[in-house]
């Protein structure tokens, strides 16, 4: 478990499933997802079996269930591409239970997140791409430190409209600068 | 077979395979692409016999680039198309060096983008490139592209990291350009 101050992350399990799929049926929540077709429980079982019973290992299945500290499960997190070479990932993250937006989980998710992937999968570059109209999500982003840094023109179409799209990318150094450096072991020790 | 002014675009057959492994395995050609492995003939002959065993569809294309008298000097394609969201990513090699910054990369984009607005109906079509390639930047440029950003230290190769530029053409400024016509 990967502990943060509002939430920990843990490993996915087939417990979750009926709580996922709820999610990924709910609008409200896969509007600003690359989703738009209801998504049935046997498909949802077969991908949430496959993920439930690989280990987590770099390059597949680097995704977590987020829990919050008195372990109610609100959402995901984790990476869709990861690449050795250089070092970079693409992250998705969703808070499904949407009495928990605006609250900080996610922000807090993030940060754990990606203190994991900074600290112990030595990555140097996390991005995500975001809906240009998710102010919400764009604002938790920014306040943990990503920069906007393409905007994609008319590459989502949604309700009816072609609609913007933003690559944000934090650097290694620049989430240690913003949020500090891990101390390490022997210094916490002393 | 589809027609520019330089180059036609055609399926690929596996009679390609000698070119396209040779370019592949050739460092120039490659630093501005993906790649950094040695690639067995063997290999790029499994990957184009699965790919040119089936027809064409809307979401992966890939051709072989020729010129007007038949030359094989490269590939090009148009990958991961919405049919929702209507856009698809370009890609291009022109493999045979002798025929780099002749005209025939910009022929082979425009050729490309005018195919993806005018038969396949998309609404955008972008691309990738590092920002050490500044050769085919001019010539996406020249084909209407527009820079959108850079990811930055998104691609490590010789020993350092390098930005990814991101570029685009819309449906609306590609058919609104004189270059739409002197195209035709």
């Amino acid at each position: 478990m990967i502990e943060g101050k509002l939430v920990n992350l843990r490993a996915r399990e087939m417990t979750d499933l009926e709580r996922n799929y709820r999610w990924m049926n709910d609008r409200e929540v896969t509007a600003y997802l690359s989703m738009r077709y209801p998504l049935s429980l046997a498909a949802e079982e077969v991908w949430m079996r496959e993920a439930a019973s690989q280990p987590i290992m770099y390059g597949k299945n680097v995704f977590f269930a987020i829990d919050t500290k008195d372990d109610v499960h609100i959402g995901n997190i984790g990476f869709n591409e990861m690449s050795a070479e250089h070092r970079k990932a693409r992250l998705g993250m969703v808070i499904g239970e949407k009495a928990y937006w605006s609250k900080g989980y996610g922000a807090d998710a993030m940060l754990t997140f990606l203190r994991f992937a900074f600290d112990e999968m030595n990555f140097h570059r996390i991005d995500l791409a975001v809906d240009a109209e998710n102010p919400r999500a764009i604002a938790c982003y920014r306040k943990c430190g990503f920069v906007e840094e393409v905007r994609m023109r008319q590459v989502r179409f949604l309700h009816g409209a072609y609609g913007d799209g933003l690559v944000m990318a934090i650097l290694r150094h620049e989430f240690y600068a913003l949020h500090g450096v891990t101390q390490a072991r022997s210094e916490a020790a002393s | 077979m589809i027609e520019g002014k330089l180059v036609n675009l055609r399926a690929r057959e596996m009679s390609d395979v000698e070119r396209m492994t040779r370019w592949i395995n050739d460092r120039e050609v490659t630093r501005f692409m993906g790649g950094r492995y040695p690639w067995s003939r063997e290999a790029e002959e499994a990957f184009v016999r699965t790919t040119t065993s089936v027809p064409m569809a809307f979401a992966d294309l890939r051709f072989a680039i020729e010129t007007k008298d038949g030359a094989h000097i490269g590939g090009c394609g148009l990958h991961r198309a919405s049919p929702e969201n209507r856009d698809a990513e370009l890609g291009i090699m022109i493999g045979e060096k002798a025929f780099w910054s002749k005209g025939y990369g910009s022929d082979t984009v425009a050729t490309l983008v005018r195919f993806a607005f005018e038969e396949m109906n998309l609404n955008r079509v972008e691309l990738h490139v590092y920002d050490f390639n500044v050769r085919a930047q001019a010539s996406y440029r020249k084909c209407g592209f527009v820079e959108e950003g850079r990811m930055r230290d998104a691609h490590f190769t010789e020993g350092r990291f390098h930005d990814v530029v991101a570029m685009s053409v819309l449906r609306d400024e590609w058919l609104s350009t004189d270059f739409t016509d002197s195209h035709r």
